[in-house]
């Protein structure tokens, strides 16, 4: 395969685009079971990718609605506490009538009536008006979003100002708010001749503006693609693969994201200082901004659940454009841009520098990953909530998430540390060029001999099967103990009181070492895992295989899996400890 | 005998504070601030009122304190030193504002009013008194001392004294001579009382026929002898006293032909692979009409020495290798742009930069050279001769490589510094020119050593669990280079040190017959240097977890209970580790590009024996027990962030970093150490057994709910080194044009506008 091709017309890939929809690889497929399917080969007129559609609707639709039940964005909302004395749930959009890519559920200040929304609609692109994001229950500043204001190059909406007053009020405790636009300043300045633009900082309340330069999708699409010949070449020097790489940009793209992420981050956790991030359309470099300073804020986005959630709400119901930019049907290829990739690319990043603040493991994002472009679930079929819903997705296909749940054990990290101070709070990742990599688990996961096979999951396992089995020996060695003692011979008897304040010691210390606590984030997973395949070889085998390509090495300690059903054992050991000592 | 002197200046060194009655806030409190000093070691001149500059933007912060220089180091002692909680490694024989002479690179003196500046040499003299001082120290640390409220003529002294000391003119002047002796004789009853040989010391030496027949019995070479033709030097300057040859050579043999090699470096042997193949190295031969002749001797009896009489293959590593100035000219360039050049001028292009030092290519040269050499030791049943000019520089670094990838004893701590002692320091490695100690020569200069540990380190990145010890043990044996206390790095060659040593023993007065290690002795011994509890930090979690099995016999024979579980662990079909599993990767990804990603295996047809041999050896499951071949694309090759970076702030990760991974695995495995430790007492209730606490083997304890939550808010990507003090570039004035290029970048932004789609 030449380099020079590969991902060139990523618009015009056609020739593989069916193709490969053999009956035997849908067979293979890890939620196949979910799905049987004859595998016919489905005309491509169909809107819906064919994969994504269950061959025998009606059967598990009961299963279907829980999976799609599985994650509730209303439930995360109150969890950030809302809706509150500041801010509540308008019902403005619930047709889609005040903007059509935008979901029907919108949270805006208390104070903005629907004339003043949909005053701001209009004066926005897309009639996407500036609307909650997250929202901080610790200092009331809020991250909010929108598109770029139509105000060309004098344009006023008093709305639209009311609007972004109405934020800054929300947020009691802070006397001006930020307006990010993610756009660098010339192609904001240059969007202005076509009557859109950014806030005019003298029209607007104690507003900041502040541009934060990440480049177009356009520049990103060519910046992916040169990066990827510099990871495909066949025997490249130290050379050809640096300067392949900086000259594609993509890790430069990848740190101006994550920059302002930290810049959104920082003025949310340390300001207090609610912030407003518009690009153009306010869904592609605005969701990545959003969705990545949310991973640095709340520790709850980087659980497992959490970050479902965060692409839930910050990618599909805000209307990333998951059907054009991933070209999931043949459609126009200057639509196409690696933007999703971009996101879980930093996710990555930061998992990098902080390998025990995630709940999940770098597969984990591969899977998701896969899936964005495998439309094999139906979550990120379509653009927007409408079309969605037009589309039935919720009754025609399965919803990703409850797999990846299901399957959790597969993307868990036993490093996690939820109880840590480390990694509890905002998270401050450098963004000096020193830190960011190239992530080979993802970019060469197909190459041959590519990863290094020796893994710290292995070890990590292995460690905790060690631990298992010596506290199995314990209990039974205890068991022995209290039985002989029950036995009461006067040998023994003289026998265990020699020993008996060694072993009332060792007891105790035995207690303490045993800190569950500390266990907690490593061996959580026991039930799923054996849900899954009851047999723990099995289950190592079905881990290897899933993970040794996709996470390899670089991807540090990300990924080891947790088998142990020591969680049982530590919980009850402690227990019989003490049974066999007050026997004793 | 002196005890330790109290500190007496030769002259007066320091004047009053000229505008003390301006800056009343910043008059240190009366309180005396007196350096530590060792056994020997004199104060030759201070200097107070100094401020210590702590972090490279603001220069505004800093401590006060007094500029010491002794015969030693430069020692910084705050007036008011911080309340700082002891949360990293502490060096026993240096405080954390001391720097031993021998670590200063460049001493820089600097006069900011007259805009001056001069690099200083021994013996120099300073035209202006100096406002700054700034240590340039070969552990890439950059320190900056300013003088502003100290006397001008006592700020002059103390910089030329550092400069004058830090260049000495001969070996026996370095401070270890000194030290070495006086403790010697300070500790002596001590020694007397539990007299271990060797001073206890764990690692082999190779100063002794035992040593070397140790390591012939562990490797199987029942065709190779241990020969002592080279006692007293008698035929190499730079060979060791005894060495190992093949049986069927005579020492007449050998020393009839040893003049026809360079420095009389006959083909040694350095290991044995267990299939029968030898790894020999040899120097050059110095007239080429002699080539024939030393064929005919020395290879067939390197061939008879092989069981099954295999083929040789010789390797001239000064054709195929990046030559000693190349590697130094690397380093520089690597070190300039990660600590010197200022850190927005290196960021733009960060990844050009580093590839344009080559460093990366140059490790990436040796790991791949030693491969193939593992592939004909092992792939291909062959003994391999490796051949240098020399045999003292780019053979130390093979030789040892190669055999770090196919003995895991190597691996083991112990092992890995017999190695180092074994194929560097007896080997004659030039210790003392390489790291230029004396400062004479800089065109003998060159990091091997730092080069072999940065290949080390690429081996331990890609295989975590492969290594007893830790990154932070290659970087503190990279720092003790700089430290001249230990005989390890101090000479050209084993008879350099041998002459040393006697002349150093007499003068002395240590009795005749007193073992070298005792009165000298090298770095091997870290107690000299670190607490037990520091020496924690050399212990890779991994390793030491992995080593739980086996060793105890209970828990073999407990988990067979569960053979398939752990058969699984160990031995997974390789075609399901290597990333090649049906399911997934079948799955078709629309207009993805991973779809492209897929490799092409009509390539895998004209690859060569050796790539296939490469390809077969990571296609099987990593068993760490044996051969390790590490991955050489240059995806797979990364800059060695905490040697290099360590005290580059900007790239200091706070709360975060591989140090937290590796602190939760510590605590692991600390845990499983106490439950195998009771279980033992449960098994064999023995009242002698030690303590637990004195066996725990990780620097992480394991936490018990009932401890409070400790914060740990020191573990940083630096950990256990911190960027604070450590790395004061000089501040630029006004605004660095990288700064303003910066900014103007967002308008000379590189897209078209009408590619903006919205």
């Amino acid at each position: 395969m030449g380099a020079s091709q590969l991902g060139v017309q990523r618009g015009a890939t056609s020739r593989h685009s069916l193709g490969m929809f053999s009956a035997r690889s849908l067979q293979e497929l890890p939620g196949s079971s979910l799905c049987p399917t004859s595998g016919a080969r489905v005309p491509r007129c169909s809107l819906v990718p064919a994969a994504s559609l269950p061959a025998r609707p009606n059967v598990d639709e009961e299963e279907r609605r829980q999976e799609w039940d599985f994650l509730d964005l209303k439930a995360d909302y109150s969890r950030m506490g809302l809706p509150n004395s500041l801010w509540k749930l308008s019902p403005v959009n619930q047709h889609y009538k005040v903007s059509d890519t935008y979901p029907a559920d919108l949270f805006v200040p208390q104070s903005a009536t629907p004339p003043v929304i949909v005053g701001s609609s209009k004066f926005r692109s897309r009639g996407r008006f500036p609307t909650l994001s997250y929202y901080s229950k610790e200092n009331h500043a809020a991250i909010c979003r929108s598109s770029q204001p139509l105000s060309g190059f004098s344009a006023r909406c008093l709305e639209d100002e009311q609007m972004l007053e109405a934020i800054l009020r929300s947020n009691p405790r802070s006397d001006f708010m930020y307006v990010v636009d993610t756009r660098p300043k010339l192609n904001a300045i240059a969007n202005r001749a076509a009557g859109k633009g950014y806030e005019n900082e003298d029209n607007y309340f104690n507003i900041k503006f502040q541009f934060i330069g990440i480049e177009n999708i356009h520049v990103m699409r060519n910046s992916q693609q040169k990066m990827l010949e510099a990871c495909e070449q066949r025997s490249p020097s130290m050379s050809d693969f640096l300067e392949g790489l900086e000259s594609s940009g993509w890790l430069k793209h990848i740190k101006a994201v994550l920059d302002a992420g930290i810049f959104i981050a920082k003025a949310i956790a340390e300001e207090g200082v609610s912030v407003l991030v518009h690009c153009s359309d306010g869904w592609d470099r605005t969701a990545q901004v959003c969705s990545v300073a949310c991973v640095l804020l709340d520790p709850h986005y980087r659980t497992l659940r959490g970050f479902m959630i965060l692409i839930e709400k910050d990618w599909i119901s805000f209307g990333h454009k998951f059907s054009h930019r991933c070209n999931h049907l043949v459609g126009d290829p200057k639509e196409v841009s690696p933007v999703i990739d971009q996101f879980l690319e930093c996710a990555w990043q930061i998992m990098e520098q902080f390998p025990c603040a995630f709940e999940f493991n770098a597969r984990f994002l591969i899977t998701i990953h896969s899936h964005v472009y495998s439309c094999q679930y139906g979550n990120f079929i379509g653009n927007n909530h409408r079309e969605r819903r037009a589309l039935g997705l919720r009754e025609r296909t399965h919803s990703l998430w409850s797999y990846l749940w299901k399957n959790k054990a597969d993307y868990m990290n036993p490093l996690y540390r939820p109880d840590h101070r480390q990694t509890q709070g905002l998270l401050r990742p450098s963004t000096a060029p020193y830190c960011f990599k190239s992530w080979r688990g993802l970019y060469n996961r197909f190459d041959q001999g590519m990863h290094p096979r020796q893994s710290v999951e292995d070890y990590l396992s292995a460690i905790q099967e060690e631990t298992q089995q010596l506290e199995e020996q314990l209990a039974s060695h205890q068991r022995k103990i209290a039985q002989l003692e029950q036995e009461g011979t006067v040998t023994w008897g003289a026998v265990s009181c020699d020993k008996s304040p060694t072993a009332w010691a060792l007891g105790r210390d035995m207690g303490l070492a045993n800190t569950p606590q500390d266990y907690a984030g490593g061996f959580v997973t026991t039930s799923p895992c054996q849900q899954k395949a009851p047999d723990g070889s099995l289950l190592l085998l079905t881990h290897d295989c899933n993970l040794s390509n996709g996470s390899d090495q670089e991807s540090g300690f990300a990924d080891v899996s947790c088998l142990s059903p020591l969680s049982e054992d530590s919980a009850r050991d402690p227990d019989s400890d003490e049974a066999a000592y007050s026997a004793a | 005998m002196f005890s330790v002197k109290p500190t007496k200046p030769t002259f007066r060194s320091y004047l009053p504070p000229v505008q003390t009655d301006v800056k009343t806030t910043i008059e240190p409190p009366p309180k005396k601030v007196e350096p530590k000093l060792l056994q020997g070691e004199i104060v030759v001149n201070e200097v107070n009122f100094v401020r210590k500059c702590l972090s490279a933007d603001s220069s505004q912060e800093g401590l006060w304190g007094k500029l010491i220089c002794t015969n030693f180091k430069v020692s910084f002692i705050p007036t008011d030193p911080p309340s700082e909680q002891k949360s990293h490694l502490s060096h026993l024989l240096l405080g954390q504002h001391d720097i031993p002479l021998t670590c200063l690179e460049q001493v820089v003196t600097v006069n900011d009013t007259k805009g001056k500046k001069k690099v200083l040499g021994s013996n120099q003299k300073l035209k202006f008194n100096p406002t700054e001082l700034i240590l340039y120290c070969k552990d890439l640390r950059i320190i900056r001392f300013c003088f502003l409220e100290a006397g001008p003529e006592g700020a002059k002294k103390v910089c030329l004294a550092i400069a004058h000391y830090s260049h000495p003119a001969d070996l026996p002047l370095l401070f270890g001579f000194e030290y070495q002796g006086r403790r010697y004789h300070d500790s002596k009853e001590q020694r007397v009382n539990d007299s271990i040989p060797r001073g206890g010391l764990r690692t082999p030496i190779f100063d002794r026929p035992s040593d070397w027949d140790r390591e012939i019995k562990r490797t199987g070479a029942s065709e190779w002898r241990v020969c002592s033709v080279n006692e007293n030097y008698a035929i190499s300057p730079s060979l060791p006293e005894h060495i190992v040859v093949p049986v069927s050579l005579a020492d007449q043999d050998l020393k009839q032909n040893s003049i026809y090699f360079m420095n009389q470096r006959i083909p040694v042997w350095c290991w044995n692979h267990p299939n029968g193949s030898a790894l020999v190295r040899m120097g050059s031969i110095v007239d080429p009409l002699q080539q024939r002749r030393i064929d005919q001797r020395f290879i067939p009896a390197i061939t008879k020495s092989h069981p099954q009489r295999s083929e040789v293959i010789r390797s001239d590593l000064d054709k195929c290798l990046p030559n000693i100035q190349d590697l130094q000219c690397a380093f520089i360039k690597i070190r300039h742009i990660c600590v010197i050049d200022p850190f927005e001028e290196s960021e733009e292009r960060w990844l050009s930069s580093i590839e344009n030092t080559r460093w990366l290519e140059y490790v990436r040269a040796f790991l791949k050279h030693s491969a193939e050499m593992v592939y004909h030791l092992d792939g291909k049943n062959a003994s391999v001769i490796l051949q240098e000019e020399e045999d003292r520089d780019l053979n130390c670094v093979v030789s040892s490589l190669v055999q770090l990838m196919l003995d895991p004893h190597y691996r083991s701590l112990v092992g890995f510094q017999s190695l180092v002692q074994k194929e560097w320091v007896m080997a004659g490695h030039r210790f003392l020119d390489r790291c230029n100690h004396l400062k004479k020569n800089d065109k003998d200069e060159s990091p091997l050593f730092m080069l072999f540990l940065d290949c080390v380190w690429q081996m331990m990145n890609q295989y975590p669990a492969a290594f007893e010890f830790t990154e932070t043990y290659l970087t503190v044996l990279s720092d003790s280079m700089w430290i001249p206390l230990f005989s390890t790095f101090l000479f050209n060659s084993p008879k350099q040190r041998a002459q040393y040593l006697v002349d150093f023993a007499k003068n002395k007065a240590i009795p005749q017959g007193e073992d070298q290690l005792v009165y000298f002795p090298p770095v091997w011994d870290w107690s000299q240097q670190y607490s037990m509890a520091d020496q924690t930090l050399f212990n890779n979690p991994m390793f030491v977890g992995k080593g739980a099995f086996g060793q105890n016999g209970e828990v073999k024979a407990f988990r067979r209970a569960k053979k398939t579980y752990s058969a699984t662990l160990r031995g997974t079909p390789a075609s399901l580790r290597n990333g090649q599993k049906g399911g997934e990767d079948s799955l078709a990804r629309r207009g993805s590009w991973l779809s492209e990603l897929k490799p092409d295996f009509s390539l895998v047809k004209d690859e060569s024996p050796s790539e296939r041999f490469f390809r077969d050896c990571l296609a099987r499951p990593a068993d760490q027990q044996s051969l390790l071949i590490p991955l050489l694309l240059p995806s797979h090759l990364a800059l060695w962030k905490l040697y290099f970076l360590r005290w580059v702030p900007e790239a200091c990760i706070s709360k975060g970093g591989p140090i937290t991974a590796y602190h939760k695995l510590s605590q692991l495995v600390d845990e499983i150490e106490i439950l195998q430790s009771h279980l033992r007492q449960y098994k064999r209730p023995s009242p002698a057994s030690t303590p637990l606490s004195s066996q725990r083997r990780m620097y992480f304890k394991a936490s018990s709910p009932h401890d409070p939550p400790s914060p740990l808010d020191y573990l940083t990507s630096s950990f256990p080194f911190t960027p604070r003090g450590n790395l004061c570039r000089r501040s630029t004035y006004g605004t660095p044009i990288s700064k303003f290029l910066n900014g103007a970048r967002i308008w000379l932004s590189t897209e078209t506008l009408d590619n903006d789609p919205l």
